[in-house]
């Protein structure tokens, strides 16, 4: 049964013999394949846009309230545990970024929406995004912003030269930077400095809450070169307060992306929905092959009873058969990732979530397709096995 | 007339008989649906022998083919085939004694997606010769007139063209024995002649016994021996003497030709 290099590819021959049933085989496994891209990629985009500012944080170690188990919730913590932890040993630098949501008004339909304003002290690193960094001098003059290229288009055109307001003050758009947007950013995010947070937030009215230096949101720390970071972690820990949650920014385990990711993933039957989905899609694309596979059994009837007669084995038989479905994951892989990828393009685009599709998505889809057609090739193989040679005769 | 008469009456041994049957009986199905369909069959077909089977439909002739061609399970009597006892084999044993014998059908059954070189080439390839397996083909496509065909597919072939390629896949790897059913059913007058002929002119080159099923009055002429199966059982057995001296040599030419 080995060098089937040398024999006749009888598999790939049969089914690409018929160019428009080919074709038709290709375009239903791709489609099965789009429905799954399709699928998992709404379900990933939930949590990949979910963590896309805490990746893009310039810290190893975060420190923030303890309540805050997701970035909606809106607890600060008193700016002196950044001190403390600074003076710690190995510890590099502690930064404090400061968040808020406020209402932002849309300069072209004068409507009101919320977005959310990130602000940091323009000589602390926080967010080194090419924009930002481009921008810092221009961030200088009072009330003044850079406001997120995909920010949702609510908010209205999202370019330099804007000049709207921001919780009913005045505000000029100074420059862009690319970020996206999450379920906690409203329709955006604009980013501002320390000075200019106080202007817009310091003196809100009194249903609002006021705003200063004294209590920060996010707090970034950097570890010396050479440091373990987990080390750090538990030494934070332990020397900080009670009133404050230390982890690593990003891995799994304890971080911060870890909690958001897990709180997005534990509080919503989002995921759930689209998982169904993506199992429906799975399932479809079995009975697709299958039907293909099937076909052609069954139009080659009398010739593979004709190959048994002639010696051939029934694992030969099967071996064709499997490689058909293997063909056929590979075929309609290759149309459906193409197509999903522009898909992807056009969703991100639109609605402002990530859409990724990582080698490591890439793979376990593939795994899903062949694993898709293998399936419907061990259904269709029963068929196979069942011919009997002697009915070649009747 | 029901005595089995082989080319003569000695006793033949296995190694020179291509098949060797004795008290041959089968059924289809089983408790009261029980049909049987052959009936204590005797029959010895001697190495090189061209042998044709006639008899009315649904007499048992296809039946008798496939038996002998090892694609069914046999249980009751005995059946050697190119000196291996079928009765008792198991379904992978019967496997390897097919690979040595040669089947040409009614339909070609040709796969549409192979040329006539690969449908031919699938053969060879049992036998695990990749090497040569393509000059195998068309060796023999060639000796069929098919020289010319080597590299199209089933579907721009012509019916005889098709059942040429058919009986040089069943050819190619030279069997020991060759069984037709109605090879020529399904073509015109002259091409079921030409095809009958070729077949004769390989097996007597080569020495195989063939073993064909037909119905065509035309080609009886190519038989060394005739035998006639009615209701299962053998009902006549004629060597091709016996069948000149029992029919005017001249009205079965007169008669071949007005068919
Ligand atoms: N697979 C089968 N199952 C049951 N009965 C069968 C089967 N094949 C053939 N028969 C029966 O066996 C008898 C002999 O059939 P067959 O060998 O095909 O005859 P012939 O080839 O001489 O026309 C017929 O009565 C037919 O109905
Ligand atoms: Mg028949």
């Amino acid at each position: 049964m080995l060098s089937w290099w040398k024999r006749t590819p009888l598999a790939w021959l049969n089914l690409t013999h018929d160019r428009r049933k080919f074709a038709t085989s290709m375009a239903g496994v791709g489609f099965a394949v789009l429905l799954m891209f399709l699928f998992t990629g709404f379900q990933n985009a939930l949590y990949d846009s979910q963590v896309q500012l805490i990746n893009r944080l310039n810290a190893d170690i975060i420190i923030i309230n303890r309540l805050k188990n997701n970035m909606f919730v809106p607890a600060a913590f008193a700016r002196r545990r950044l001190y403390q932890a600074q003076a710690l040993a190995g510890v590099q630098a502690a930064y404090p970024l400061y968040m808020s949501d406020v209402r932002w008004r849309n300069p072209v339909t004068r409507k009101t929406r919320p977005v959310r304003v990130l602000a940091f002290n323009l000589a602390d690193p926080v967010l080194p995004l090419p924009g930002v960094t481009a921008h810092l001098e221009a961030l200088k003059f009072p009330n003044t912003a850079l406001i997120d290229t995909r920010a949702r288009a609510e908010v209205g055109p999202r370019e330099a030269g804007i000049q709207s307001e921001l919780a009913d003050r005045a505000i000029e758009i100074v420059g862009t930077f690319r970020l996206g947007t999450d379920f906690a950013a409203g329709n955006g995010n604009l980013i501002m400095s320390d000075q200019n947070f106080l202007r817009y937030f310091a003196n809100r009215g009194p249903e609002e809450d006021e705003r200063s230096f004294s209590t920060v949101d996010i707090g970034l720390v950097q570890v010396q070169p050479g440091v373990d970071v987990d080390e750090m972690v538990q030494a934070l820990s332990a020397f900080l307060p009670n009133d404050v949650k230390v982890m690593r920014r990003l891995g799994p385990g304890n971080s911060f992306e870890a909690q958001e990711r897990d709180y997005w993933r534990e509080s919503t039957n989002i995921a759930f929905v689209f998982s169904l989905l993506t199992v429906m899609s799975f399932f479809v694309g079995i009975i697709l092959v299958y039907q293909i596979l099937y076909t052609d059994v069954a139009d080659h009837w009398k010739e593979y009873a004709t190959l048994k007669a002639m010696g051939y084995s029934n694992r030969f038989l099967l071996t064709v058969v499997m490689q058909e479905a293997l063909i056929l994951s590979v075929v309609g892989f290759i149309p459906g990732i193409l197509v999903s990828r522009l898909l992807y393009t056009a969703a991100s685009n639109a609605i402002g979530l990530v859409f990724l599709m990582t080698p490591a998505r890439i793979t376990h889809m593939y795994l899903a397709a062949f694993a898709m057609c293998l399936i419907s090739g061990a259904i269709a193989v029963r068929k196979v096995q069942s011919t009997d040679p002697a009915e070649v005769f009747s | 007339m029901a005595t089995s008469q082989s080319s003569g009456s000695s006793p033949v041994t296995p190694t020179t008989s291509a098949v060797q049957i004795q008290n041959l009986h089968y059924s289809f199905g089983s408790g009261d649906l029980t049909k049987q369909v052959l009936f204590d069959i005797n029959l010895t077909l001697p190495r090189g022998q061209i042998v044709i089977m006639t008899g009315p439909s649904g007499s048992g002739k296809t039946t008798l083919l496939t038996l002998i061609g090892a694609l069914r399970t046999v249980h009751a009597g005995s059946l050697q085939v190119l000196g291996q006892e079928v009765v008792g084999l198991s379904r992978r044993k019967l496997v390897s004694v097919r690979r040595n014998i040669g089947f040409i059908f009614q339909a070609h059954n040709l796969f549409e997606s192979l040329t006539a070189a690969q449908n031919v080439e699938m053969a060879v390839e049992l036998k695990g010769q990749f090497g040569t397996k393509r000059s195998q083909a068309v060796e023999i496509l060639d000796k069929l007139g098919l020289s010319d065909r080597v590299d199209y597919k089933p579907g721009s072939l012509s019916g005889g063209q098709k059942q040429r390629v058919a009986i040089a896949r069943a050819l190619v790897n030279h069997p020991l024995l060759i069984l037709a059913d109605e090879p020529t059913a399904a073509l015109d007058k002259k091409s079921g002649r030409d095809v009958v002929t070729l077949m004769q002119k390989l097996a007597k080159e080569e020495n195989h016994t063939i073993l064909m099923v037909t119905h065509d009055n035309r080609i009886l002429d190519v038989a060394d021996r005739i035998i006639n199966l009615v209701d299962g059982r053998l009902e006549s057995d004629e060597n091709l003497d016996t069948f000149v001296s029992t029919h005017d040599p001249k009205s079965l030419d007169r008669r071949m030709f007005i068919m």
